[in-house]
């Protein structure tokens, strides 16, 4: 094991001819908060399953805290813990007989079991929804109920799928400070997300994954810097702008250009040299007679190095 | 505790016990069948006969009834693979200190439990018409081998049934195609030694037909001479149908 609870060696998974994991290598250190981000489909609940040993893989191999997640499985499980992405509890049971039946499952004592319940239900608000069955809770308390649940057992290790989906922010802030408390009392965590407020906030490293392929693995600030220095140029114009977008394509040292989703919000073009692409967009906008409501450059962001690197060259972009 | 009985217990406490509305239908119904219906018949149907001992037909369909909870428990259980799947909870605990082995034999031992409970229910139920019988060990053995071998098959059954089937409505619609000819084409409702050939050929390869006999003959004390080779083909029967709901569980899907 050596100072890593995950080994993941040219780890595969294929469903006939689709491939959803390709040969992907990494490692977790103990201790660490380790993220996994992509978009919807690129793998991450899939690589999940199969270093849960739900999955077989196709390649490649895979050991968690030490033991191997094909052969080993029955000795990998009792130390993890897992959060996953789809809707998991008790129909039939209150919250607290959810949390509850759940200890008893980790076989954890009676008297730890109620102390943790007591915790629990403060800490994730549940507190007054205690007595009442999964079906009548909100979305956001099921989803609360779901995470809390997996903290009735003490495991060395927790994969948390996407926990925060459906959360308010606020019950976001609390389930992430939540899960940095159990870090530091000892437990390493595998963080799925595609929010990357929530992996800048948790996360000490990450690795970017799509289309079944890691495609960066390190600290946030490194890939970043990695990211060649392409700084992001927002512009922002009022009406009359036909044409405009012909002619930012036409432009040299531009790397990508994304197209606002929403009418309000800037266009984004990525530039390695920014300074020499803003004096034309300039000179663009001179020549045309448009108004400028917004034009600045900025530093790319995590949003905006995911963006660049999961984003297929297709409509939105150049 | 063992990981296999903290299985059963779950079963049990979310799955089985939980559903009250069904616990109580499953008392109401057999209460209807054998003090409504069972009066009701008896009234065309006043004695009848079997392996030389003559009793009232109430007392006749009391056992079949009784056998059928199995059935019923069966179902429920079959259920609660279906919601575990659907509800994602069948993929959390074979993420946690379990296996699929023990997770498909906590399902059957849950079913078995829940239909030797059901049977002592309708036993205590059906008791103001058992008066004045009186079992022997051996009566016993055939009483608990009908109980244990019909919720072996009934468990195993609709277990395979539910790995297989992606929506609800198919679940239901599966049962109800597959139990309501189960409980007509048997022993349960009638003898078979007179009903048309065809029915009574079905009738021969369903195990409900020899859970309800082995029952029957244990409770009443007729011991026919095929008994004991209807012993040996619900084993079989339930067996083989065990081995399929193991093979096929291993193709359930996470």
């Amino acid at each position: 094991m050596a100072g890593y609870c995950v080994e993941a060696t040219d780890l595969t998974k294929n469903y006939g001819k689709v491939v959803a994991v390709d040969h992907v290598s990494f490692k977790v250190r103990i201790g660490e908060i380790f993220g996994f981000l992509g978009p919807n489909g690129a793998g991450k609940t899939t690589t999940i399953k199969m270093l849960t040993t739900l999955l077989r893989p196709t390649g490649g191999s895979a050991s968690v805290l030490g033991f191997d997640v094909v052969s080993e499985g029955g000795r990998v499980r009792p130390h993890i813990g897992v959060v996953q992405q789809e809707p998991s509890y008790e129909t039939s049971l209150s919250v607290e007989a959810n949390l509850d039946l759940y200890g008893f499952l980790w076989d954890v004592p009676r008297k730890e079991r109620r102390e943790k319940i007591e915790l629990l239900l403060d800490k994730f608000g549940l507190r007054d929804v205690r007595k009442t069955d999964p079906p009548e809770l909100s979305m956001g308390q099921r989803r609360r109920l779901q995470v809390a649940r997996e903290f009735m057992h003490d495991c060395q290790l927790m994969f948390l799928d996407e926990p925060t989906t459906g959360l308010d922010p606020q019950a976001r802030r609390i389930t992430l400070d939540f899960v940095r408390e159990k870090v530091e009392s000892g437990t390493t965590v595998f963080f799925t997300t595609h929010i990357m407020e929530e992996a800048e906030y948790i996360c000490d490293r990450i690795a970017i994954i799509n289309n079944g392929k890691i495609l960066a693995l390190d600290t946030i600030d490194n890939i970043k810097r990695e990211f060649g220095g392409v700084s992001v140029i927002h512009l922002r114009v009022a009406d009359g702008k036909e044409g405009l977008n012909q002619k930012l394509e036409k432009l040299s040292g531009v790397e990508r250009i994304v197209y606002p989703p929403q009418k309000d919000e800037p266009l984004k073009v990525y530039a390695k040299d920014a300074d020499a692409v803003l004096s034309q967009i300039i000179d663009i906008i001179t020549s045309s007679g448009l108004h400028v409501e917004e034009l600045r450059i900025k530093e790319p962001s995590l949003d905006d190095v995911f963006i660049q690197m999961t984003s297929s060259k297709g409509e939105q972009s150049k | 505790m063992n990981s296999f009985f903290r299985l059963v217990y779950r079963d049990l406490k979310a799955g089985i016990w939980s559903t009250k509305s069904m616990i109580a239908m499953q008392l109401v119904t057999p209460l209807f069948y054998i003090f409504v219906a069972g009066f009701a018949y008896s009234a065309v149907i006043s004695k009848m006969t079997i392996g030389g001992r003559t009793v009232s037909y109430v007392l006749y369909l009391a056992p079949g009834i009784i056998v059928m909870q199995i059935m019923f428990a069966a179902i429920i259980a079959g259920a609660m693979l279906w919601i575990d799947k659907r509800l994602a909870m069948f993929a959390q605990i074979l993420m946690g200190p379990f296996s699929r082995w023990q997770y498909i034999l906590s399902k059957v031992v849950s079913i078995m439990l829940q239909g030797m409970l059901n049977a002592s229910l309708v036993f205590l139920i059906a008791s103001p018409i058992l008066v004045g019988l009186s079992v022997s060990p051996l009566g016993l053995a055939y009483i608990v081998g009908s109980l244990v071998l019909g919720s072996l098959f009934f468990g195993s059954l609709t277990l395979a049934i539910s790995v297989f089937i992606k929506s609800n409505e198919s679940f239901n619609a599966m049962l109800n195609i597959l139990f309501t000819p189960l409980m007509f084409l048997s022993s349960v409702y009638y003898p078979l030694q007179n009903a048309p050939l065809a029915i009574r050929a079905v009738s021969l390869a369903n195990p409900l037909t020899y859970a309800a006999d082995m029952l029957r003959a244990g409770l009443l004390g007729v011991y026919v001479p095929y008994l004991f080779l209807e012993v040996i083909v619900l084993a079989v029967e339930s067996s083989a149908v065990f081995v399929v709901a193991t093979i096929a569980f291993r193709r359930v899907k996470t």
